[in-house]
């Protein structure tokens, strides 16, 4: 266990919502496409940040940095991370964040495609939940020995928090498709709206099942209720923030702009849909950690 | 081990992921709106026989005119400084008359029974202008033939950039620095009506109606319009504004007889709720996932 390393760890992922705030509020802008440029913005490394050019130009900004604190993690763990698993995740990562650059790149040369859009949307998503895994990895909770507890009932829970995380990543894909489909000025294509909501009901009656099932079979594993307790709080927060975003979104093509409201509530629905998947994959990594059958199907990077 | 219960989650979890990609692959039913008096080839190019007449008239906007809405500049101080009393233009309404509604002929039958969508027309040298001053488009509306070159322009002390977001017509997007110099482009493809955004000040919007032929026209201050040079015909007149949604357009059969000149008056507002909607006509994703927006 290297403290150092964890709070480098940390550091990314806190850099990483940070720029998954900053990329929902060039979506909320409506900036995406605010200079024809890229890598540069209207041929600057640094131009007037006015206007929109402020949210597309700092989103780089801020992505860049976080390009750069990808590579120093994957050093950092080369350097004194044992666990070549570990190693590998954050190559991985780093592969990640190059590769959502570029994406972002192409979200500008082709005037946002939706599916490059969305795409760009997803991996950030995956990018963030790669920071989120490495900084469970690396901390002293994951690496402390424990003792590992047998599953019960039916439906093995650590199936069931898989599930709970697959499920909201595909929603995660529908809510990036979904707002990537329409800009601030027009309205909402009602399918997807509709495959959203459907969505939200999977996520909520997927991941409602496995924190009830932690909490029904494991109510002092405090390792895997308290992850459940915060996804739950997270979920009920993330529903009543996808309903205000729908209501601002409905009224916002009649705005002569994108309004605060409009912007602080979508930006938020992205957020805390980031915060429930980083919550419900730190749930399924303990769920892998300590729950055993007799014939283990499932094997994650351990200590 | 994988007991039947797992099997029964894991196949809902497929069926879900499946229900929502298909959703977000499905495809918005397509009218084909857009097109105006040339969706068919054009063979035959159009020799003016000196007979031509016009089609003028007055456009009208009844009942309560919604207010215009005040735009917050501030994020662009350049903006602010320049134009402190930014508008939306949506409705700049005079004594009951309505501005920037652009009228065009869709299509129709000349005088001898041909289809005007079966001529081809000589594209005009003039530049269409598009100035981006004062942080709006001046002008608002305007129109353009296939072809025919736009002049763009950028008047004010801020950068801007200019960014077409047309459906039958190539996306286009170019940044436009103060005291760059002009931009032209063209479009080749007719689309009624091509919106034009800017990205950096989102509140910038401009319409130009790109039509095959030159028989199209934007109402002045005081609503009125004409269209100069039509040749005899009967012919279905489309007035459209902007508005809710997409727009919205209203069509008019007029006769237009030799030599003489044909009355086309059209009226917006609370009066016209029941007119159809260009909405419909170009739903919000028109391909999806290679789609541009």
């Amino acid at each position: 266990m290297n403290k150092g390393l964890h709070r480098f760890t940390l550091l990314v992922t806190g850099a990483t919502f940070f720029l998954l705030i900053a990329g929902a509020l060039v979506t909320s802008n409506d900036a995406g496409l605010a200079t024809s440029d890229w890598p540069l913005s209207n041929g600057q490394v640094f131009p007037r940040m006015v206007g929109n050019l402020f949210w597309e130009h700092g989103h780089r900004m801020i992505a860049t940095s976080v390009g750069l604190l990808t590579i120093a993690l994957l050093i950092y763990l080369l350097l004194k991370e044992r666990r070549p698993k570990v190693v590998r995740l954050g190559l991985f990562a780093l592969l990640a964040v190059i590769a959502q650059g570029l994406l972002g790149g192409l979200t500008v040369k082709l005037n946002l495609p939706l599916i490059v859009s969305a795409a760009h949307a997803t991996l950030a998503q995956l990018f963030f939940c790669t920071v989120v895994g490495l900084s469970v990895l690396t901390s002293a909770g994951w690496q402390r020995e424990r003792e590992t507890v047998p599953e019960k009932g039916g439906v093995p829970l650590r199936f069931l928090c898989l599930a709970a995380a697959g499920t909201i990543f595909l929603q995660l894909i529908l809510g990036a498709t979904l707002r990537h489909s329409a800009p601030w000025d027009h309205y909402l294509p009602i399918e997807l709206v509709l495959a959203h909501i459907a969505g939200a009901l999977a996520v909520t009656l997927i991941l409602g099942a496995a924190a009830f099932t932690v909490f029904r079979r494991y109510p002092n594993q405090g390792y895997l209720t308290n992850p459940a307790k915060i996804a739950l709080g997270l979920l009920s927060f993330q529903l009543l923030l996808g309903i205000a975003a729908y209501l601002t979104r409905l009224a916002s093509p009649t705005d002569p702009q994108p309004l605060n409201p409009m912007i602080a509530i979508t930006v938020a629905h992205v957020a805390c849909g980031a915060l429930v998947f980083a919550t419900a994959i730190v749930l399924t990594m303990r769920a892998f950690r300590v729950l055993r059958v007799s014939a283990p199907a499932f094997e994650l990077a351990t200590a | 081990m994988v007991t039947r219960n797992t099997k029964s989650w894991l196949v809902l979890l497929i069926a879900l992921g499946l229900f929502g990609l298909g959703s977000a692959c499905s495809k918005s039913p397509e009218s084909g709106g857009n097109s105006n008096a040339g969706s068919t080839a054009a063979t035959k190019k159009f020799v003016a026989k000196g007979n031509e007449g016009s089609i003028a008239g007055v456009v009208t906007y009844t009942g309560a005119v919604p207010p215009a809405k005040k735009i917050d500049a501030s994020a662009d101080p350049a903006c602010a400084s320049k134009n402190p009393n930014l508008e939306t233009e949506e409705n700049l309404v005079k004594d009951g008359k309505l501005a920037n509604v652009f009228v065009y002929i869709k299509d129709g039958t000349l005088a001898d029974g041909s289809k005007i969508s079966a001529y081809s027309f000589d594209v005009p040298a003039t530049e269409v202008p598009l100035d981006q001053n004062g942080c709006h488009y001046v002008p608002h509306v305007s129109g353009a033939q296939v072809g025919q070159k736009l002049k763009i322009t950028n008047s004010d002390p801020t950068q801007h950039n200019i960014h077409f977001t047309p459906k039958n017509n190539d996306d286009w997007n170019q940044s436009q620095p103060n005291g760059a110099p002009p931009m032209t482009h063209e479009f080749k493809r007719a689309e009624v009506l091509v919106p034009v955004k800017c990205n950096q000040h989102p509140w910038m919007k401009a319409y130009i109606g790109v039509t095959k032929h030159p028989y199209f026209a934007v109402t002045k201050a005081d609503g009125t319009f004409e269209i100069k040079g039509v040749p005899p015909g009967s012919y279905n007149v489309v007035a459209w504004h902007e508005g809710p949604g997409n727009g919205t357009e209203k069509p008019m059969q007029v006769t237009v007889p030799a030599n003489g000149a044909a009355k086309a008056d059209f009226s917006f507002g609370a009066a016209t709720a029941g007119a159809k909607s260009s909405l419909e006509m170009m739903p919000a994703i028109e391909v999806p996932m290679a789609g541009r927006h």
